[in-house]
C-alpha cells in the first residue's frame, strides 16, 4: 500500500510540473512585434532611397564609437534573433521538457517500476569506482546548477518574478547570472574528463543491436542481454559528447565575450546553447528517471559504487558473466 | 500623453558629435559608454556620404524588453523605454536584440562580467526616488525638469530633434516642404529635376511616416 | 490558477508601473553591490582598459548662473554653465545666444569638463636633470625673470620670444603687446601668423580690413557659398547651421572645392576636387569662365573696384585646358560652378586654413577676393569674405597686434604708431625707445622692423646669427599658449629646443612643448588657468565682441594669464609703465580697466565704442538680438549688433551699434554702413582708387574720398562741428590718432566712415606678386609645372630671416615621395590638442593618430585599414600612425589631422609629462614630416601642401 502511495504522489506531481508547463506556455509564446524599420522611419526621416536600402540591410558604415558593432546603423539580425527565442526556442523548451515529462509520467504510470526480477543476493560488486563517481555527481550536480540557472534566465520571469518580492527576485536572477557563467566552465571541464574517462566503454556493438531491438526489455519477453554499459547508457553518453559538448563549447563562447564577438555569433551562439541545452534537458529528465524512480537498485550504483548480484544479473548479464569469470580465475 | 521621440535629419546631421559628448556631459557616463553615437554611412562616397546620429529610440514593442531575462525595462507614460539598474544582470541579451546597439555595457569582461547596462534615458533618469542617487547612476532628469534631451538641444545643425512626436515632426515637415517645395537638393547631388520630385514626394512620405507615431 | 494569473498580471504596462512603484521605494541596495562585486572579478578584455575621469559631485546646492563663450573656436557659442558651491556642476544650451542658439559641437559640448579636469599643470615646475620639480610662484617668476633679465643684458631684448596665444581673452592679448611691448621687442607673436596671417594681409591690402565681412549669421541671407580650404563642418560646426539653413530657406547653392570629401562636402551642391595648392589657378579658372560670358558685375567694378583689367589679362593666361591641368579640374565643372556662383548673388566665399597655409598663401587669399568682387559680392548682406578664424579669440588676438609685425590696432612699427600708443598707456617715447635694441639691422631698428614670426622661431635659435637682423639668435622662447605640434619641421624644432637657454611654457595643460624637447634641465612650466576661471572679453569671427563671466576660481595653484604678466613685468622693473592706467587687485589687473585703456587706443578698426559696461549689457540680454540680423530689438541695446561688431566707432558715448556687414553702402555709417577704406592713396597710374559713384547712404559727400584727417575736416567746413575739448585733442591729427573720436564722430555726422569712401583694388603693388599668380608648391608632384609656374627667388631677409624658395623647389623629391601630404582638422580636437586629449570626454571619441589613404594606394601598398604605417617626410621626419583606408582622398593625396602629439618618431612621450598631467591620448604629430616652405608677405607656414610616401609598418 505505502508504494502505491508513493507512486501516486510522485505521479501527480509529475502532472502538475506538466500542467505548469502546458499553461505558461501561451505566455511564454506572446509575441511581441517591434519593428525596427518602423522606428527607424520615423527617427531618421529622410535621405535617399539608396540610404534606406543600406541602413536597414545593416551595412555598416564609420563611427568613433568603440562600442561593439557600433559601426552598424540597424542591426536587423536583432530581430530575428529575438524572434527565434520568444517564439520558438522558449516555447520550444517547454515543449521538449514537458513532452519529456508526459513521457516519463505515462510510462511510470503505465509500466511502473522496473523491479529486481530476483531477491537480492546480499553480494555487492563493485561498478562505479570511486573516481568515477565523483566524476558523475561533480558533472550531474553543475548540471543541475546550471540547469536551473539556465532555465531562470529563459523562463524565471514568467514565473518567479510574479511571485517574488523584486529585492528577492533581483539578487536571485544576479546570482543565477553569475553562478551559470562562474560554474559554466567548470561543468564544461567535467564534461571533458568524463568523455575521457569513459569513452572507452562505449563503442557500440552488436549486443547494443539487440539490446535496441528489444527496446531495452519493453519489447518481448526476458531483459537483453548488456555489457557494462547497456544501449541506453551509451547513447546518453554519446549525446553527452555531442549536445554536451555543444552546451559547453557554444557556453564558453557566451562566456568570454572579451574576445570581440560580433552581436550576430552571439546571437547564433545563444541559439545553440540554448536549443541543445534544453535537448540535454529533456535527455536528462530520462536518464534521471531510469537511474533512480524507473529502475529498483539502480541509484546505489552511482551512490556506493556497488551493485547487488541479481541486479548485475537482470541488467547487465554479460559484464556479471565477465565480472564474475574474473573473480573466478583469480 | 505625450509620446517622446527622437528625429535625426540626415540632411542636416554633420557628423559633429555634438550629440556625443552633450549625453557626456548630460549624463557623464563612463569612458567607454556612448549612449548616442553618429555612423556616417559611405563615408567619403561623394554624393552617398551621410550621417545619422543615433541612441535608443524607445521603440513600440521594445525588442530589448522582449528579451529581457530579468524584465528591467519597463515603459513610461511618454512612451520611453527606461531601464533599472538594480535588476539588470549584465547578460548582454538587450543588446543583442536591439536594432539600434543601443544598449552599452561598462565592460565586455571573461565570465560575461559586463556590468549594468546603460542606455539612452531620454534624459529622464531611471527608478531611483533620491535624485542625486537617480543622477549618479542613471544621469541626468532633465525630463522632469521640463527640460528636453541635452543631445538635441546641444546639436550644432539643429539635425536632432526630440520631444514630442507630433511636434518633432511638424518641424521635421516645415524643412521638409521648404526642400521639397523649392525644388531643392533631396539628397547631397544636384538631381535632375524629375527625380527631385520624386524625391520630394518621397519626403512628404516621410515627413507623414514620422507623424505616425502611435 | 495562481501561477497563471500572476503571469498575465505581469503583462507590460500593469507591469511597469508595478515596477516602477516597487522600485521607487529604493530596495535592493545589497544586491547591486554583491553583483558588482562579483562583475568587477571578470577579466578586462583588451579593448577595455577604461582611463578613469573625475565625476562630478551632484548636490542640491542652489544653483548660479553663468554666462559664458566656448573657448575652442571663433565661430563665439554661448554657454550656460551652473555653479553649486564654486563647482561647475551643469551645463545648459543657451538658446537666446544669437550665434549658436544652444548648438555647440563636440567640443563645445564638452566643455563642462574643463571644470573638472585633472590632467592639468598644477603648480609652477621645472625640470632639474629630468625629473619634474615643484616650484613656488615666487620662485618660479624670479627665477624665470633672472634669466631673462641675464639674456637681454647678454645678447639684447630680441633674443627672448615671446609667443602667445589666441586663447587670451581680448585684454590679455593686449596686455601681453604692451608688456612685450614695453620689455622692448616685436619678437611676440601668437598663432594667427600660422592660421590667418595671409587672410590678413591679403584680405586688407585689397579692401581695408582683413577680417570676415559680414557674420555667420548673416550667411542665412546667401544664395550660394563657395568653401574653398575650409571643412566647416569639422572646424566650425555650429556655423554649419546658419548655412544650412541658408541651404534650407533660401536654397542656396554650396560648392565645396577641396582636395578631400569633407563632412562639409557631403552637404554640398556641388563637391569639386581640386588638387592641393592649386587655388590660384582654380578661380582664375572661375573667372576665365565669369568674363567670358560677362557674368561680372560691371557697374560695381566701375564705381567700387580698382584694376580689374590687370586680372582680365592674368586670366587670358588661364583657359580651361590650362586649368584642368593645374588643378584636375575639367572644363565642365568649372563652368557649372561659375554659373551657379553668378546666377545665385549675393553668395560668399569661405576659406580657411586650406587656403592660408601655403607658400602662395597671400596670393590664394586675394584670388578669393577678387572673385567675390568681379561678383559684386562684397558689402552686400548674405555676399562676403567669409575668413573663419580658428581660435576661439584669434581675430581679437590679431586685433590687438600679438604679432611681430605690429602694435594693437594694425597700427604697424612705424614711430608714429610707437608715439600713438606711448600717448595712450601714458608712457615717454623715448622711455621705449631705451627699452629696444637701438642698432641699425638690414632694414632697419628693431624696434621698427618686423619680428621674428612664430613659424620661424625654430630658424631664430638655429640660424647663423650673421644672417639675422637682429643682434643674436632667441635663447630663450615663451610659450604663452602655444601648442608647438601645430608648426612645421617637428624633427628641427626638436634640435631648437635644445639649443635654448631656457623655456617656459605657461598653459593650463603641460603642452607638447613639455615633452618633445629632449632637455633635462631649464624648462618651466607655469600653470594658466583657463577662460572660465577668470572673465574679459572675446571677438569672434564675425567681429562681435562676447563677453565672458568668471565660472569658477582658477584650480590648483593656476592664475589668469594677466596676473601671470603682472607678476613677471613686476619681477623686470616695468610694471609701472606697463599699469600705469590700469588698477591692481592683489596682483590681478582688473579686466574693465584693460577694456577702458584699449577703446582709448584702438580708432583704426573701432574697437573704441565697446565699453565695458555695453559689452556686459549685450551679454546679459542675448535674447534681444536677432538670429538673423543681429540687431537688437527693444532693451536699452534696441538697434545695435550683437557684440558691437568692430568697426565700432567713436566713443561709446557715440553709441554706434557697431558693423554687422563691412562695406555695406546700404546703411548710414552711423548704422553700420561703410564703403571700401581709402587706404591706398587716392590715385594710381592716373586712375582713382576713390570710389566712384557710390557711398553709404547719407554720405554728405556722395562720392569717393579719402580717410580723415583735422585737416580734412577743416577744408570740408565740419571743424566746427567739434567740440572745444575734440578741436584741442583733434588738432594735426587724423581719425586713427585723435584720442578724443571727434574727427570719427564728424565724419559719422555727416554720413561718412572715418576711413574715407575708397575703392577695393586687385592689384597689391607692395607684394611680391602684385596680381595673384600661380605658383608650384616648394615640394611638388608635378615637376613639369614648375617650369612654367616656378617659386620665388630666395629672399635675403623677411622677417629678419633668410627665407628659401627656389632652393627648396629645385630639389626633386617626386619619386621617393610621390604621393601629395595635406592635414587638417577634427571635429573632437583643437590645435595641438593638449587641452581636448585631456577631456575624456572627447578623447574617447578620437584615440589614434592615423593617415587617410585611397584605397587604391592602400591595395598597391598592401595596407589594410587600421594597419600600422609609417609616413615619411622629405626632410627625414617620419611618424607611425594608423591607416585609415577612405575614398576622402584621391589617390594623388594622403591626409593627416594635426591634433595629435606626445609621439615623436615612434617613441612614445607619455612618460615625460609630469605625473598625471599626461593626456588620454597621445599620438603622432603631422609636422613631424611636414616641411619647410613660408608665404613671401607673412611667413605663413605650408601645411597644406607637402609631399610623402608611405609604407606598412612592420
Ligand atoms: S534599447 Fe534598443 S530595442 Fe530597446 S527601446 Fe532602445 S532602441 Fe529599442
Ligand atoms: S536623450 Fe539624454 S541620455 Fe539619451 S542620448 Fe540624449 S543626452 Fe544621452
Ligand atoms: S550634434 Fe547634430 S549635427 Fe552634430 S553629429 Fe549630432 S546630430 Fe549630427
Ligand atoms: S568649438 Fe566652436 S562651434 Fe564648437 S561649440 Fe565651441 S564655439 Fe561652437
Amino acid at each position: 500500500m505505502e508504494k502505491s502511495r508513493s507512486r501516486t504522489s510522485v505521479g501527480f506531481w509529475l502532472v502538475m510540473l506538466l500542467v505548469g508547463c502546458m499553461f505558461s506556455l501561451p505566455v511564454v509564446a506572446q509575441s511581441q512585434g517591434a519593428d525596427a524599420r518602423r522606428e527607424a522611419l520615423q527617427s531618421m526621416p529622410g535621405t535617399t532611397p539608396d540610404f534606406w536600402r543600406d541602413a536597414a540591410g545593416g551595412v555598416s558604415g564609420r563611427t568613433t564609437s568603440q562600442s561593439v558593432g557600433a559601426d552598424t546603423l540597424i542591426m536587423t539580425e536583432g530581430e530575428r534573433w529575438k524572434e527565434i527565442r520568444n517564439e520558438w526556442i522558449s516555447p520550444g523548451g517547454l515543449l521538449a521538457l514537458g513532452g519529456s515529462l508526459t513521457g516519463i509520467t505515462f510510462f511510470y504510470l503505465l509500466v511502473g517500476r522496473v523491479k529486481l526480477e530476483h531477491p537480492r543476493t546480499g553480494k555487492r560488486i563493485e561498478r562505479w569506482t570511486r573516481w568515477d563517481r565523483v566524476i558523475h555527481w561533480y558533472v550531474a550536480t553543475l548540471f543541475i546548477i546550471l540547469a536551473l540557472t539556465g532555465l531562470s534566465i529563459l523562463y524565471a520571469k514568467w514565473f518567479l518574478m510574479p511571485i517574488l518580492p523584486t529585492s528577492l527576485w533581483s539578487a536571485w536572477m544576479i546570482a543565477a547570472k553569475n553562478i551559470h557563467n562562474y560554474l559554466g566552465p567548470l561543468f564544461s571541464l567535467g564534461v571533458l574528463v568524463m568523455i575521457v574517462k569513459w569513452i572507452k566503454h562505449n563503442f557500440f556493438n552488436l549486443v547494443d543491436l539487440k539490446w535496441f531491438i528489444k527496446g531495452g526489455g519493453i519489447v518481448g519477453k526476458g531483459h537483453p542481454s548488456a555489457g557494462y554499459l547497456n544501449g541506453g547508457e551509451k547513447v546518453w553518453f554519446w549525446m553527452i559528447v555531442f549536445v554536451g559538448l555543444t552546451v559547453a563549447v557554444s557556453g564558453l563562447v557566451l562566456d568570454f565575450p572579451n574576445f570581440g564577438q560580433t552581436r550576430e555569433t552571439m546571437q547564433l551562439f545563444l541559439i545553440i546553447h540554448a536549443v541543445s541545452s534544453l535537448v540535454l534537458m529533456a535527455a536528462a529528465f530520462g536518464h534521471i528517471y531510469i537511474g533512480t524512480l524507473g529502475t529498483e537498485g539502480a541509484f546505489e550504483g552511482m551512490k556506493t559504487g556497488y551493485v547487488d548480484e541479481s541486479w548485475a544479473k537482470q541488467h547487465h548479464d554479460l559484464w556479471y558473466e565477465e565480472v564474475t569469470q574474473k573473480q573466478n580465475k583469480s | 500623453m505625450a509620446r517622446m521621440k527622437f528625429l535625426c535629419d540626415s540632411e542636416r546631421c554633420i557628423e559633429c558629435n555634438g550629440c556625443v559628448t552633450a549625453c557626456k556631459n548630460a549624463n557623464e557616463t563612463e569612458w567607454g559608454i556612448q549612449r548616442r553615437r553618429v555612423v556616417t554611412l559611405d563615408d567619403g562616397e561623394v554624393g552617398k556620404e551621410v550621417s545619422i546620429s543615433v541612441a535608443c529610440m524607445h521603440c513600440t514593442d521594445a525588442p530589448c524588453m522582449a528579451v529581457c531575462p530579468t524584465d528591467c525595462f519597463y515603459p513610461t507614460e511618454d512612451g520611453l523605454i527606461l531601464h533599472n539598474k538594480d535588476a539588470c544582470i549584465g547578460c548582454g541579451y538587450c543588446l543583442y536584440a536591439c536594432p539600434f546597439g543601443a544598449p552599452q555595457f561598462p565592460q565586455q569582461g571573461a565570465f560575461g562580467a559586463r556590468g549594468k547596462m546603460d542606455k539612452c534615458t531620454f534624459c529622464a533618469g531611471g527608478p531611483e526616488s533620491d535624485p542625486v542617487l537617480e543622477e549618479q547612476k542613471y544621469g541626468a532628469n532633465r525630463l522632469r525638469e521640463g527640460k528636453l534631451p541635452l543631445c538635441a538641444e546641444m546639436c550644432s545643425t539643429k539635425a536632432l530633434l526630440a520631444g514630442d512626436a507630433q511636434q518633432v515632426a511638424d518641424i521635421f515637415r516645415e524643412r521638409v516642404v521648404y526642400r521639397g517645395h523649392r525644388n531643392s537638393a533631396w539628397g547631397s547631388a544636384d538631381h535632375e529635376a524629375d527625380q527631385s520630385e520624386q524625391l520630394a514626394k518621397n519626403a512628404a512620405d516621410l515627413a507623414y511616416d514620422a507623424t505616425q507615431s502611435v | 490558477m495562481r501561477l497563471h494569473k500572476k503571469v498575465s498580471d505581469s503583462s507590460l504596462d500593469s507591469q511597469s508601473a508595478n515596477r516602477l512603484g516597487v522600485s521607487r521605494r529604493g530596495f535592493l541596495k545589497g544586491t547591486s553591490l554583491a553583483a558588482g562585486g562579483i562583475a568587477a572579478t571578470g577579466l578586462l578584455g583588451k579593448t577595455m582598459i577604461r582611463p578613469t575621469q573625475a565625476a562630478t559631485p551632484k548636490s542640491s546646492a542652489p544653483v548660479e548662473i553663468k554666462r559664458t563663450i566656448c573657448s575652442h573656436c571663433s565661430v563665439g557659442c554661448g554657454v550656460y554653465a551652473h555653479v553649486q558651491n564654486g563647482v561647475w556642476t551643469y551645463q545648459e544650451a543657451a538658446f537666446d545666444n544669437p550665434i549658436n542658439k544652444g548648438a555647440h559641437c563636440a567640443k563645445g559640448a564638452a566643455l563642462r569638463y574643463h571644470g573638472h579636469s585633472t590632467r592639468r599643470l598644477k603648480y609652477p615646475m621645472k625640470l632639474e636633470n629630468g625629473q619634474w620639480k615643484k616650484l613656488s610662484w615666487e620662485q618660479a617668476i624670479n627665477e624665470v625673470g633672472d634669466k631673462i633679465e641675464q639674456i637681454r643684458a647678454e645678447s639684447g631684448p630680441d633674443s627672448v620670444f615671446w609667443l602667445g596665444s589666441a586663447k587670451f581673452n581680448n585684454e590679455q592679448a593686449y596686455l601681453f603687446r604692451k608688456m612685450v611691448s614695453l620689455w622692448g621687442t616685436n619678437n611676440v607673436e601668437h598663432q594667427a601668423r600660422i592660421c590667418h596671417s595671409t587672410t590678413v594681409a591679403g584680405v586688407a591690402n585689397t579692401w581695408g580690413y582683413g577680417a570676415m565681412t559680414n557674420s555667420y549669421n548673416d550667411m542665412q541671407n546667401s544664395r550660394s557659398m563657395l568653401f574653398i580650404g575650409s571643412n566647416a563642418a569639422e572646424a566650425h560646426p555650429v556655423s554649419m547651421q546658419h548655412v544650412l539653413i541658408a541651404k534650407e530657406r533660401n536654397n542656396c547653392k554650396i560648392v565645396v572645392a577641396d582636395p578631400r570629401f569633407t563632412r562639409t562636402a557631403a552637404k554640398a551642391n556641388q563637391y569639386v576636387r581640386i588638387r592641393p595648392g592649386s587655388d590660384v589657378a582654380y578661380v582664375w579658372g572661375l573667372l576665365w569662365h565669369i568674363f567670358a560670358n560677362g557674368w561680372e558685375d560691371k557697374q560695381y567694378l566701375a564705381q567700387r573696384v580698382y584694376g580689374m583689367d590687370e586680372i582680365r589679362e592674368e586670366i587670358k593666361q588661364f583657359p580651361p585646358e590650362v586649368v584642368q591641368d593645374i588643378t584636375g579640374v575639367d572644363e565642365q565643372t568649372m563652368y557649372q560652378t561659375a554659373k551657379l556662383l553668378s546666377d545665385n548673388r549675393p553668395g560668399c566665399v569661405v576659406w580657411c586654413m586650406g587656403g592660408t597655409q601655403h607658400t602662395t598663401g597671400n596670393n590664394n587669399t586675394r584670388a578669393y577676393c577678387i572673385l567675390e568682387l568681379a561678383l559684386g559680392n562684397i558689402g552686400k548682406s548674405g555676399g562676403g569674405a567669409n575668413i573663419f578664424r580658428g581660435h576661439d579669440n584669434v581675430q581679437g588676438a590679431t586685433d590687438f597686434g600679438v604679432l611681430s609685425d605690429s602694435l594693437p590696432g594694425y597700427y604697424g612699427l612705424a614711430d608714429g604708431a610707437w608715439k600713438h600708443w606711448a600717448g595712450v598707456w601714458g608712457v615717454d617715447f623715448e622711455w621705449i625707445q631705451n627699452r629696444f635694441d637701438q642698432t641699425e639691422y638690414r632694414g632697419g631698428k628693431p624696434m621698427n622692423t618686423n619680428g621674428i614670426t612664430v613659424s620661424r622661431w625654430v630658424d631664430g635659435v638655429l640660424e647663423d646669427k650673421e644672417k639675422m637682423a637682429q643682434n643674436d639668435n632667441i635663447r630663450a622662447m615663451f610659450y604663452w599658449g602655444h601648442a608647438v605640434n601645430s608648426q612645421t619641421r617637428g624633427p628641427e624644432m626638436r634640435e631648437a629646443m635644445k639649443k635654448l637657454d631656457m623655456m617656459v611654457i605657461v598653459d593650463p595643460y603641460p603642452t607638447v612643448a613639455a615633452v618633445m624637447n629632449d632637455r633635462t634641465d631649464g624648462v618651466y612650466l607655469l600653470p594658466a588657468c583657463t577662460q572660465f576661471e577668470t572673465y574679459g572679453s572675446v571677438t569672434a569671427s564675425n567681429r562681435s565682441i562676447q563677453w565672458r563671466s568668471k565660472v569658477i576660481e582658477p584650480h590648483f595653484e593656476s592664475k589668469p594669464d594677466h596676473e601671470i604678466m603682472y607678476l613677471l613685468a613686476k619681477k623686470v622693473g616695468i610694471e609701472e609703465q606697463v599699469f600705469k592706467n590700469i588698477a591692481i587687485n592683489g596682483n590681478e589687473p582688473l579686466i574693465e580697466d584693460i577694456v577702458r585703456e584699449y577703446n582709448r587706443g584702438m580708432w583704426t578698426i573701432g574697437y573704441t565704442g565697446q565699453s565695458p559696461e555695453r559689452l556686459k549689457y549685450h551679454q546679459e540680454n542675448w535674447h534681444a538680438f536677432d538670429f538673423t540680423s543681429l540687431r537688437a530689438v527693444g532693451t536699452d541695446a534696441h538697434g545695435d549688433f550683437y557684440g558691437l561688431p568692430w568697426p565700432c566707432w567713436g566713443t561709446a558715448e557715440m553709441k554706434h551699434p557697431g558693423t554687422h556687414v563691412l562695406y555695406d553702402t546700404s546703411l548710414p555709417v552711423k548704422d553700420g554702413g561703410l564703403g571700401f577704406r581709402a587706404n591706398f592713396g587716392v590715385e594710381r597710374n592716373g586712375q582713382t582708387l576713390l570710389a566712384e559713384g557710390s557711398a553709404p547712404v547719407g554720405n554728405e559727400i556722395g562720392d569717393g574720398h579719402p580717410e580723415f584727417t583735422a585737416a580734412m575736416l577743416q577744408q570740408l567746413g565740419w571743424w566746427d562741428d567739434l567740440t572745444d575739448a575734440e578741436k584741442t585733442a583733434a588738432e594735426g591729427k587724423d581719425w586713427k590718432t585723435d584720442l578724443s573720436g571727434g574727427i570719427q564722430r564728424v565724419a559719422i555726422k555727416h554720413g561718412c566712415a572715418p576711413f574715407g569712401n575708397g575703392k577695393a583694388r586687385t592689384v597689391v603693388w607692395t607684394f611680391p606678386d602684385a596680381i595673384p599668380k600661380h605658383r608650384e608648391p616648394l615640394y611638388t608632384t608635378r615637376r613639369d609645372l614648375v617650369a612654367k609656374y616656378p617659386t620665388w627667388d630666395d629672399f635675403e631677409s623677411l622677417y629678419r630671416m633668410p627665407t628659401l624658395y627656389k632652393t627648396i623647389q629645385d630639389r626633386d623629391t617626386s619619386a621617393e615621395f610621390p604621393i601629395i601630404l595635406t592635414s587638417g582638422r577634427l571635429v573632437e580636437y583643437e590645435g595641438g590638442g593638449d587641452e581636448t586629449r585631456s577631456n575624456p570626454w572627447l578623447a574617447e571619441l578620437q584615440q589614434d593618430m592615423f593617415v587617410e589613404i585611397n584605397p587604391f594606394n592602400a591595395n598597391t601598398l598592401r595596407i589594410a585599414d587600421g594597419d600600422d604605417v609609417w609616413v615619411y617626410g622629405p626632410e627625414g621626419g617620419r611618424v607611425r600612425v594608423k591607416a585609415m583606408v577612405t575614398n576622402r582622398v584621391d589617390r594623388d593625396v594622403a591626409f593627416m589631422p594635426f591634433h595629435f602629439g606626445g609621439e615623436f618618431q615612434g617613441e612614445d612621450l607619455r612618460k615625460r609629462y609630469p605625473a598625471g598631467s599626461d593626456p588620454y591620448v597621445l599620438g603622432e604629430a603631422v609636422n613631424t614630416v611636414t616641411t619647410y616652405g613660408y608665404d613671401p608677405v607673412t611667413l605663413m607656414q605650408e601645411t597644406k601642401c607637402t609631399v610623402c610616401r608611405i609604407e606598412k609598418a612592420a
